[in-house]
Formats: structure tokens, C-alpha cells, sequence
């Protein structure tokens, strides 16, 4: 019996794991994509994938001691933390203040997801540089 | 695979554990949020409207943790009650999923070994001055970390035995020894322990298993090659093993407890002496013990019988062995072995009642006290020695009528901390040995002069760049500093310290008892045996050159630039000396 090549075997580990962070960057990208102080080009429901999938892009990467996982994980809390800062901004802004989501509002809100979408980027070109250095 | 960053272990299993939990806690919370904000529900009027995010989030955070406000901020509809029921139901499963993810953690033997760990190499390293590693916390182990502990000095405790390691936190010490409950043999349990640490002084292996102390020796050896080791081993053939490791220094406890009973019997007064510089307590330079001559009988022919039989032979001494199993005795002439269990019987066939002396040296304790009780019984006047094996039996032994109480432990653990702490002193102890009583003799006198009745106290003084900077910068100026000037009394140059000096090393050689008059070099190392404040007294001086300077020549120069300058002009107009 031959010993499968490993580079042949698909690890379904890594293909969730991939999914959910490359998820995290395109759903990122189409909530910013728009005019950035228009609230019509920004919806909520996209918003609220954007802030569950990168929690959960998070919560795959803990754990892992390599020196990778520990940058890799970097990067999804400063995703985080910057999308928890946008959802504060927008509910104080409907909730608290009662100003809606007047330009300037929408254009805070829409910035702050920006820096997280900087950061999944990075996410996404490390975890891209680490597959192909692995040269398999 | 990427190699492992330094992420330590306990973060790293603390973030493996969440995991699943934190994914499980998201996934949740994302249905229970989306199908809150998706369902049809009415607004104050009655208009149809969605719950916004912040509502269903906020909803979700009073429900999930079963807290319960009711329907707000509007009252529901049926189709929300719906997803409410959901909601429940599976958040409050998520959020008793995770709490018990965590206190199975905090349970999980691996994670409580691993916090264990860390919390120890933290200890290690906090330890900012030099330590020793003792590996072993048994009998002997004890008594070396307290003797370590009485001389001001630190160390590191690792021990197989969870018990041990409970009672060494009961200790108490009065600095902090961190103590693991670990395989000493391990490297990394010595690595966590600091073997590679340059303030690591020494790896003391004393543990019960020879072979583990001597895997221990050659994992510290490999480790650090500069370490010094200390390797209990009991066994002829590991011992010559150590031979080749190199620079190991063995210690044979049943070999140096021998050593030590011959001397209790031969020269009393070296005994006394060498006690009483351990430190024993009772012990004065006062009393010596004086055992009497004659046929003396031991009970108990297991290996520390074979080498008290040997060291007493040695000196001539008749000797008759009781023991029920006569392994190795079986080329010892009839008249010398008694075969049995040592009983009224047997001691009776040995000559008790003309005997000089017994040794009750078997490795039960309760079988040593029961033979001194049954020799005390048929002969009042004999010379009692006895072995106790166990440490915690010692208010049984001192209540006991014994002339001598032998603890194989305590002798080991005194030869070690000598070893550590005073290397010079047991080459002294040999001379003396050597030599003739006159001079054993001078030695108990000056120091009973010198140190009245306070308790004596071992140092090493360095004559080094760092140890003694005032000496190199008197010896560059052309002065001649002698051990007497080291010695001399700040508040009054004629006096001396409470301190004798007892040997002085010196370019590879040993100086034993040196003369006051006798000049240092530099790398000297001298051992003196005084008080505590006069160790004090003498490194001060020897860290201040205007105070040593008074010392050696008896005139204080003046300090400041000025000052100086008026001094240097003085000499020309009334020629007072400023050196000798």
C-alpha cells in the first residue's frame, strides 16, 4: 500500500478554516464597498454577518502556538475590536443620541469597518504566504 | 510546522480549551440574533415592524444568561415568542456548555501541572541572588534546604512526592523556597528548576533511587557544563559511572556516616569539633562524648553494618555482629557472628555483659529502640549507640536512654551543606585528623576563646577584584595586607574580630590554620569560622578602601580633593608618614 502524498489529501480543517477568514475579508469588503456617508449603500444585515464571521475567524485561530497563528490571531482582534467600535457608534447614534444615521455617522461607522477590513487583508495574505511557504 | 512561538504553555492550553466553546457561543448567538431581528413583531402603535440589533442583542444578553426583564421594549408578538422559547433553550445550553469547558479545565490534572510549572520557573526566577537546586525532598533533602535556608542562602526544591512537596509549603523558611512536584531526572523540570540559570550554584540529587540520582547528575552535567553536582549514591558501580561524567562529587551516605562514628569513637574531640561547626544542637566545646574500649556489638549487618564493621576493624576494634540473614558475613569467623534476631538470646551469645558497646544499626527504627532497651536491660553500663532512619521519630529517639543517636540523614545533610557552602572545611577537618591532638587542641582554645559561647558561623571571605575591592586597590598602591589586618577591629585597629582564621587557599595550595602574619594575594580564598557581625564588619572593610587603609597602616587619609591636596604638602613641612 503506498503512503498518500499529503499534498494530495484534503484536510477539511483547513478548508473551513480558510472559508471563515476569507469570508470575513469579502463580507467586509461589500459593507464598505459604497459612497461612505451615504447609510443606503451600508446595510445592517451585512453589517451583522461581517461582526459574526470575523468572531468566529477568531475563534479558530486560538490555540495555535505557532509563531504564525500568534500574528494571524493579532490580526482578528484588531478586526474585532474596530467592527465592535463601528457597532457601538452606529447603536449609541440610533439608540442613545436619537441622531440616526446622519452622513457623518454612517462615514465613522463605514471607516472603522475600513481599518477591520485592512486587517483581514493582512489575515488573508498571511494565511495565503503561509500555505505556499509550506510548499505543499 | 511553523516552529512553536514563546507563547507559554498554560495561555496556550487556556486558548486551545476555548476554542470550541467561543465558536459555540458565536454560532448561537448569531442565530438567536438574526431570527430575533427576522421575526414580525409591532411597535407601540401596532404598526409592523423588526426588532433593531441593539434591542435583539440586548434582549439575547438578559435571556441567555436566564436573567429575565420580560418582552421589551415593545410587548412581542406570537411569531417572536416563538423564537423567544428557541432562543432560551439553546443559549442557556451554549453558555452551560462553555462554564463547564472552563472548570473542566480548571480540574484537568495537565492544566493544574502546567500552572504547577510555570509558577515555579516564575519562583526560579525570581530569585535574584545565587541557589541551589535540591532534588529530593526527603529526610536528607530537608535537612539540607533548612541548613541552606539557616546560612542565608536560597533554594529549589523538586520531589516526585505530591506529599513532600505539601509539607515543604508548610515550612517555614525565611526566604522563599519554590518547590515543584516533578520528575527531577527530566531536563526540562531542571530547566524550569534554573540548572541553566548563572546564579544555579549547585544540583544536589537525593533522591531514594540511585539510578535517578544519577540521571539526574548527568542531564545537570549536560546542561550546564559549569554547574557544580552533588550526587548521592549508595551503589559501588554508579559510583565509578560518575567517575567518568567528571567533576561530580559523590557523596555515599552509608561511607560518611561510617567516617563519622569512627571519629565519634577515636577522636572525640575532632567529633565534637566538627559538630559543633555544623551547627548540632547541644553540642558545645565543652563536653566532649568519651565511649569506652572493649568488644563492641552490632546488630544489623545490611550495608551501613558492613561499613561500620570495616571503619571499626580498621581501628582495631573487636567486633561481633547479631543479624538474622548473614549475607556477605559468611567468611567472618564464628566467634564474631551471632546468627538471629536480635534478642536477650542472642545478645546474650554476643557477650553483652562484657561488652564495651552496641550499635543498634538496622534500618528499622523500631527495632533499634527495642535493642536498646533489651541491652540496656542485661547491661546497665554499656555503651549505647543507635541508628535512627526516620526524621519524624526523633522525639521517640530522644526520649530514649541512648549514648549516641546516629541519624544517617542528618550526617549526610551536614557533609553536603559543608561541601556547598564551606569547600575548604572538610580538607581542615582531615588535617586535623591527621595530625597530632596538640594541635585539635590549640584550635577548640582559640576558638573558645574567640567566640565565647555564641554559636559558630563559617565563611568564605574572596580576595578578589569583586569580593574585596579595597585590597586590589591597596596592593596596586605597594601595601601589604596580611590576614591579621582583615581581621583587625574598625572602632580599634588593636583589637581583633570575633573570627578565626581556619584555612587559607592560596595559588592550589591549602594553608591550614594560617598565620596572622601570613600575606594575601589576590584570588585567595580564606574560610573563618566567628560571629555574624564580624563577617558583617570585615566585608565592609574590605569593600572601602579608607577603611582598610586605616586598618593596615593605622592612619586615616584624608578623603576629599582638597583635603588631599593640604595632606601631600603636610609630609615636607612636619614629616608625618602617610605609608609604612
Amino acid at each position: 500500500m503506498q503512503i498518500a502524498d499529503r499534498s494530495t489529501v484534503m484536510n477539511i480543517e483547513k478548508v473551513i478554516f480558510g472559508f471563515f477568514i476569507i469570508l470575513a475579508l469579502t463580507l467586509n469588503f461589500g459593507f464598505v464597498m459604497g459612497e461612505i456617508s451615504d447609510p443606503e449603500h451600508h446595510n445592517v444585515y451585512e453589517f451583522f454577518a461581517v461582526i459574526v464571521v470575523n468572531f468566529i475567524a477568531m475563534g479558530l485561530k486560538l490555540g495555535d502556538r505557532s509563531q504564525i497563528g500568534a500574528l494571524l490571531l493579532a490580526t482578528s482582534l484588531v478586526a474585532v475590536l474596530q467592527l465592535i467600535s463601528a457597532a457601538v457608534v452606529w447603536t449609541v447614534a440610533v439608540h442613545v443620541t436619537q441622531t440616526g444615521l446622519s452622513p457623518g455617522v454612517t462615514a465613522s461607522i463605514v471607516s472603522l469597518a475600513g481599518g477591520a477590513l485592512l486587517a483581514n487583508i493582512v489575515s488573508v495574505v498571511m494565511l495565503v504566504a503561509d500555505t505556499l511557504m509550506s510548499g505543499r | 510546522m511553523a516552529k512553536t512561538s514563546d507563547l507559554d504553555r498554560v495561555t496556550a492550553i487556556v486558548l486551545r480549551f476555548m476554542r470550541a466553546p467561543i465558536l459555540v457561543l458565536v454560532a448561537v448567538y448569531a442565530i438567536a440574533l438574526i431570527g430575533m431581528v427576522l421575526m414580525p413583531g409591532r411597535d407601540a402603535a401596532g404598526n409592523p415592524a423588526h426588532m433593531s440589533f441593539f434591542h435583539a442583542f440586548y434582549f439575547l444578553t438578559y435571556t441567555a444568561t436566564t436573567t429575565g426583564f420580560g418582552e421589551l421594549p415593545h410587548p412581542f408578538t406570537d411569531a417572536q415568542r416563538v423564537w423567544a422559547i428557541i432562543c432560551l433553550y439553546i443559549s442557556v445550553v451554549a453558555w452551560l456548555y462553555a462554564v463547564a469547558s472552563i472548570i473542566g479545565l480548571v480540574r484537568n490534572p495537565h492544566f493544574i501541572q502546567a500552572v504547577a510549572e510555570r509558577r515555579f520557573a516564575r519562583g526560579v526566577r525570581r530569585i535574584a541572588e545565587p541557589f541551589f537546586i535540591v532534588c529530593g525532598f526527603g529526610d536528607t533533602g530537608s535537612l539540607l534546604t533548612r541548613g541552606l535556608d539557616d546560612a542565608g542562602r536560597s533554594a529549589v526544591v523538586i520531589d516526585r512526592d505530591p506529599e513532600r512537596i505539601k509539607a515543604l509549603a508548610l515550612r517555614d523558611y525565611r526566604k522563599t523556597v519554590p518547590g515543584l512536584c516533578a520528575d527531577a531526572s527530566a531536563p526540562s523540570h531542571l530547566i524550569a528548576a534554573g540548572v541553566k540559570s548563572p546564579r544555579c550554584e549547585a544540583v544536589v540529587a537525593l533522591t531514594q533511587d540511585d539510578e535517578i540520582n544519577v540521571k539526574i547528575a548527568v542531564m545537570a552535567r549536560l546542561l550546564n557544563p559549569s554547574v557544580r553536582v552533588v550526587c548521592l549514591s549508595t551503589s559501588l558501580l554508579r559510583g565509578e559511572y560518575l567517575e567518568t561524567i567528571g567533576s561530580v562529587d559523590k557523596v555515599n551516605p552509608f561511607d560518611t556516616f561510617a567516617k563519622w562514628l569512627s571519629t565519634a569513637l577515636y577522636a572525640p574531640l575532632l567529633h565534637t569539633l566538627t559538630d559543633w561547626l555544623s551547627g548540632a544542637r547541644g553540642v558545645t566545646l565543652h563536653n566532649p562524648l568519651c565511649p569506652p574500649m572493649g568488644t563492641w556489638i552490632l546488630c544489623g549487618y545490611g550495608r551501613m553494618g558492613q561499613r561500620l564493621r570495616k571503619s571499626l576493624r580498621a581501628h582495631g576494634v573487636h567486633t561481633v555482629i547479631i543479624d538474622p540473614d548473614m549475607e556477605g558475613a559468611e567468611d567472618l569467623p564464628d566467634e564474631e557472628k551471632v546468627l538471629g534476631y536480635t534478642n536477650r538470646e542472642t545478645l546474650r551469645a554476643a557477650g553483652i555483659e562484657q561488652a564495651a558497646g552496641v550499635v543498634a544499626a538496622t534500618d528499622s527504627d523500631s527495632d533499634n529502640l527495642g535493642i536498646m532497651l533489651t541491652a540496656r536491660s542485661l547491661n546497665r553500663k554499656v555503651c549505647i549507640i543507635v541508628r535512627q532512619n526516620h526524621h519524624e521519630n526523633q522525639l521517640a529517639f530522644n526520649a530514649a536512654d541512648a549514648d549516641l543517636i546516629m541519624q544517617p540523614s542528618l550526617v549526610t545533610a551536614r557533609s553536603i551543606l559543608f561541601l556547598l557552602l564551606s569547600p575548604l572545611i572538610q580538607p581542615f577537618l582531615d588535617y586535623l585528623r591527621q595530625h597530632h591532638a596538640t594541635l585539635l587542641v590549640d584550635v577548640i582554645r582559640e576558638l573558645r576563646e574567640t567566640l565565647a559561647d555564641s554559636p559558630p558561623y563559617l565563611w568564605t571571605t574572596w580576595i578578589t577584584e569583586a569580593h574585596a575591592p579595597a585590597v586590589a586597590m591597596l596592593q596596586a598602591q605597594g601595601h601589604v595586607i596580611t590576614v591579621q589586618d582583615i581581621m583587625r577591629d574598625p572602632l580599634d585597629r588593636e583589637r581583633r574580630l570575633a573570627c578565626v582564621p581556619l584555612a587559607l587557599q592560596q595559588g592550589g595550595n591549602t594553608i591550614m590554620k594560617p598565620e596572622y602574619k601570613k600575606d594575601l594575594r589576590p584570588g585567595d580564598e580564606i574560610l573563618f569560622c566567628g560571629t555574624p557581625h564580624a563577617q558583617r564588619v570585615m566585608d565592609a572593610a574590605l569593600n572601602n578602601r579608607y577603611t582598610l587603609q586605616y586598618l593596615v597602616t593605622g592612619l586615616q587619609e584624608p578623603r576629599g580633593y582638597l583635603m588631599r591636596r593640604l595632606a601631600h604638602r603636610r609630609p615636607q613641612r612636619d614629616a608625618v608618614p602617610l605609608q609604612r
